[in-house]
């Protein structure tokens, strides 16, 4: 019989809405959907089905290369997965990076915002990150828009992957630490909690 | 950050070791990858391509209970090749696939390491006389296949590429 893998040692995020579990093997249809879609044309696709799948196992094999990696987002309620955020460094990432996907269904109702703030503060308190970037592909405002809500900053002194991406650099732990900042994360995501303050217009990551 | 321990099973042969892949493994990998000598497996490819591949080799363990060892030299560790069992979305059955790095060549360690993997698949993942797809062009893997009792079975495609599948003879047939 072919082995039984248990994923248990990754760790498990709670959040107000979400539950945040390493990737799992049911979970791979949802991730394929997204990565052979246009939506993926800032993530290195749309792929084709072989390198959706590769690509997924690349996810479950970073975590045992680094130890940390991309977490699968789900809804507290129904268990459905929303997307992935986590850290991820390849072999020729200069940095390791913040990074995050959200399946097109799913956009517009801050689960990125509220997943990536909670890996950002698992990454920073638990495993002692000082510092992270995330390389973003200029044209990809959603995500721009993204990581200027989560308090990083464009670095141009950082090296890029290669060229074609932009780097943001995250606030350090010590600026997350009790400030206006972190007040101003933690409002946003309460209030989109609240239905009264679901945007209206074109979908936020 | 430590890396996590996937209990990926050990084979010793005489010579080898088929064991998982760790992270000194990637730059053997990504210079076969990068070289004419990868036209065969998917190459050539840049570093980015090779790292999903190496990094999704372990996630493929996870994925299927089942995947490719990274033959090591017995006595120093070196990372000589790959060999083992693919099926990744495409795939119309399990594979036993094997490629070499080119240091590696020409003294018996594909054949040696697929016989190992070979019958390692057979008894402990059910996987018994399975299919390798090889390049119509690439002779030395049909010789390979050919040594190890593989016989063409048809003309198949594997990612959109005409290959030969070739069927290797159940372990009570050895």
């Amino acid at each position: 019989m072919p082995l039984s893998f248990s994923p248990s040692s990754i760790p498990v995020i709670e959040t107000e809405r979400l539950i945040l579990r390493g990737p799992e093997p049911q979970d791979y249809p949802n991730f394929k959907a997204t990565f052979t879609s246009y939506r993926a044309r800032f993530m290195g696709g749309p792929l084709n089905p072989y390198e959706s799948w590769m690509l997924y196992a690349a996810e479950i094999g970073h975590w045992q290369i680094r130890g940390f990696g991309m977490w699968m987002i789900h809804d507290r309620d129904t268990d459905e997965t929303c997307g992935m955020a986590g850290g991820w460094k390849p072999a020729m990432w200069p940095e390791a990076e913040i990074a995050w996907v959200i399946w097109p269904g799913k956009a517009g109702r801050g689960i990125a915002l509220e997943a990536t703030h909670a890996v950002r503060g698992y990454l920073y308190g638990a495993l002692g990150w000082d510092t992270a970037v995330s390389y973003i592909d200029p044209k990809n405002l959603d995500s721009i828009r993204l990581a200027e809500r989560l308090g990083a900053v464009k670095d141009p002194d950082a090296t890029p992957v290669d060229g074609s991406d932009t780097v943001y650099r995250h606030p350090a732990p010590a600026a997350l630490a009790g400030t206006q900042l972190a007040h101003g994360i933690e409002m946003e995501i309460g209030h989109y909690a609240d239905p009264l303050f679901k945007p209206k217009g074109w979908a936020i990551d | 950050m430590t890396p996590m321990s996937l209990p990926i099973p050990v084979i010793e042969t005489d010579r080898l070791v088929l064991r998982g892949p760790v992270e000194s493994d990637f730059d053997a990998h990504a210079a076969l990858m990068a070289s004419e000598r990868s036209r065969f497996i998917g190459g050539p490819q840049d570093r980015a391509i090779a790292w999903r591949g190496f990094s999704g080799s372990i996630g493929h363990w996870v994925l299927r209970g089942y995947g490719m060892w990274v033959i090591a030299d017995k006595a120093d560790d070196t990372p000589l090749g790959r060999v083992g069992f693919i099926n990744a979305d495409g795939w119309d059955e399990p594979e036993l696939g094997w490629h070499l790095y080119e240091s590696a060549e020409g003294q018996g360690v594909a054949h040696e390491a697929a016989l190992a993997a070979r019958a390692y698949g057979a008894a402990q993942f059910g996987l018994d006389g399975v299919i390798s797809y090889i390049d119509p062009a690439n002779l030395r893997s049909q010789a390979l296949a050919a040594r190890l009792g593989a016989e063409i079975e048809r003309d198949g495609e594997v990612m959109g590429h005409a290959c030969q599948v070739w069927r290797h003879p159940k372990q009570e047939a050895l």
